[in-house]
């Protein structure tokens, strides 16, 4: 077993000779078993999407198989039944994650410029940044909750917008302050010499040049604020539920209503997957920057 | 004079645009932080925040209780566990997708899926898996003429286990695959040049200069693993008994449901503690393999 071996490119190859319609076979035999790893990681969700399109009676008598007679139901039932919050979970989620994301930008671009570019505070502030990241989240339940109550921001979306931008910006500034290195620094020089002040070039000159990386910094906060739920436990009760919390608690409160909870919860994870296969690019620069994940 | 100006209208600038950061930090991570420390030591309640000192009193109590050495031995198996069978799949599922197939790139997509799906929501989607009535598990179970109980205490870990390795794997083979990108490609080709077994070569070809990328994707994941909360949560609670509580759960039971701040605190902490010596060098890490995979 060579697999080590490159398999070359072979595009213009002509079936006509032996080898080539060989390696040929044997890349399909590539797609096959990765095929196969690539469905058996997504059964939970290709369940759940298969749960939500079957009638309340097909779903306890034929769990194996496809829907014979899919109805929308379920959904309609999510989203416009009475007794259901889930459109209000919907939005409350949107708000927090829109809202993360940006004070998390607001905060984190002029911060990490300031710490890259004109050394403010040093290199230990990054550090620091990676620290936290790596900090269980456990530990912040209970001083954030109380927190909050002083405050009196427990359960409201402001509230968890805080949270979330907490347990986001470590992951901001990781990220922006790799970006900012990755970019010349002969350009700022040369803003500066023009007599650009630092503001209007970190707005004018800057800032386009590391759209990349915010982009990439804001669709991961976007998702980790989405997919937050120990913090969504502990910091709302009922007006700033997220969908994380409202769909697990769907569970307990109706725990028969399977094909709505499988609805509700393949609708919850929506927004993350949409952004997994659209700005996957993104996804994969930032997460394998090895700064990650809470 | 000028460069004095300029290099004071630096400082003012680089002031001004680290305010927010300043005080966001102050407020909402420096404050916690310390109120955390200060709260394992003292006797304060959900139900009666007015706090006093109580000295070491919340650390005793989690050390004769029994109920938090379990939680901590509980969690550190887990995590020692589901993180080596991440690491091997992942490495082997890297190596199985680092070349060019028909179907790449939409199969990479999807494995990469998983780690997108909230954990919380991904336990809902388990439990739809999972139920006795109307999972499809136990259907194909009952298909081979086997009746298990998949939440008894005999059977619960192992599943767990097996929940955990489906959504993390594709973690761990992102990062070894994004290390694999920039491994030069000569060095394999001399090695296969060389007659070096599949085995050999990977062994004193691939895993030395992998090892940075390799040591990133295990502490990364070791460490979300032994916090692991949400999965766990939405499955069983933490039962039956204390069976799968981990210590993030143990400490969001103690706050929450016993009430009973200075004791979560406490354990909080000893977490903290028992994580930090990883710390620094987990950043040291990280900090390395950051910017080498940059291309």
């Amino acid at each position: 077993m060579s697999a080590v071996t490159q398999t070359k490119p072979t595009k213009t190859s002509s079936t006509s000779a032996a080898r080539p319609s060989k390696a040929h076979s044997r890349r399909w035999l590539f797609t096959v078993i990765v095929g196969i790893i690539a469905i058996v990681v997504n059964i939970p969700l290709i369940n759940a999407i298969l749960v939500s399109f079957k009638p309340d009676g097909e779903i306890a008598k034929n769990p194996l198989s496809l829907p014979t007679n899919p109805t929308l139901d379920h959904y309609a039932n999510v989203l416009y039944a009475s007794g259901y919050n889930f459109p209000q979970f919907f939005v409350n989620s949107a708000m927090i994650s829109i809202g993360a994301v940006l004070l998390v930008l607001v905060i984190a671009v002029p911060a990490t410029y300031a710490i890259v570019r004109l050394r403010f505070g040093g290199h230990w502030i990054i550090d620091g940044a990676s620290a936290l990241r790596l900090l269980p989240a456990i530990f912040f339940v209970v001083p954030f909750f109380i927190l909050f109550s002083n405050l009196g921001l427990q359960d409201s979306i402001p509230g968890l917008i805080l949270a979330n931008t907490f347990l986001n910006l470590p992951l901001g500034i990781i990220l922006l302050a790799a970006g900012l290195r990755d970019i010349p620094n002969e350009v700022e020089e040369a803003a500066a010499v023009d007599g650009a002040s630092i503001y209007r070039t970190l707005f004018s000159v800057v800032l386009p040049m590391l759209a990349p990386t915010i982009v990439a910094a804001a669709v991961l906060v976007f998702i980790f604020s989405w997919d937050d739920y120990l913090f969504a436990l502990v910091l709302s009760t009922s007006n700033a539920t997220p969908v994380t919390l409202g769909a697990a608690n769907f569970i307990t409160s109706t725990g028969i209503r399977w094909g709505d909870i499988s609805a509700a919860s393949f609708l919850s994870t929506l927004p993350p997957l949409v952004f997994a296969v659209f700005a996957q690019r993104y996804l994969v620069s930032g997460l394998s920057a090895g700064a990650v994940k809470g | 004079m000028a460069q004095t100006s300029a290099q004071r209208k630096k400082t003012v600038a680089a002031t001004l645009l680290s305010l927010p950061l300043v005080v966001f930090a102050l407020l909402f991570i420096a404050y916690p932080l310390i109120s955390g420390i200060l709260t394992a030591f003292q006797a304060k309640t959900l139900l009666d925040p007015t706090a006093s000192f109580n000295g070491i009193a919340n650390f005793v109590g989690l050390f004769t209780s029994g109920s938090f050495s379990q939680a901590a031995v509980f969690t550190v198996k887990f995590a020692a566990i589901v993180v080596v069978i991440e690491m091997v799949l992942g490495f082997g599922l890297a190596l199985l997708v680092n070349r060019r197939f028909p179907g790449k790139k939409v199969f990479f997509t999807m494995i990469l899926m998983p780690i997108m799906i909230a954990p919380a929501l991904l336990g809902v989607m388990f439990r739809l898996l999972l139920n006795g009535d109307i999972g499809a598990v136990p259907a194909v179970l009952h298909g081979f003429g086997m009746s298990v109980s998949l939440f008894s205490p005999s059977s619960v870990v192992p599943l767990l286990v097996v929940l955990d390795v489906l959504q993390w794997t594709p973690f761990t083979f992102l990062i070894i695959y994004a290390g694999l990108q920039s491994f030069p490609t000569e060095l394999l080709e001399a090695a296969s040049m060389d007659g070096a077994g599949f085995f050999r070569s990977l062994w004193h070809v691939v895993m030395p200069v992998l090892k940075p990328v390799l040591f990133a994707a295990f502490f990364l994941r070791a460490i979300d693993a032994i916090r692991t909360f949400d999965v766990i949560y939405v499955l069983t609670a933490g039962g039956p008994g204390t069976t799968t509580t981990t210590m993030s759960i143990y400490i969001y039971k103690a706050a929450f449901e016993s009430g009973d701040f200075g004791k979560a605190a406490a354990a909080s902490l000893i977490v903290l503690i028992f994580l930090l010596p990883f710390v620094p060098f987990i950043v040291k890490r990280i900090a390395s393999t950051g910017m080498a995979d940059k291309k």
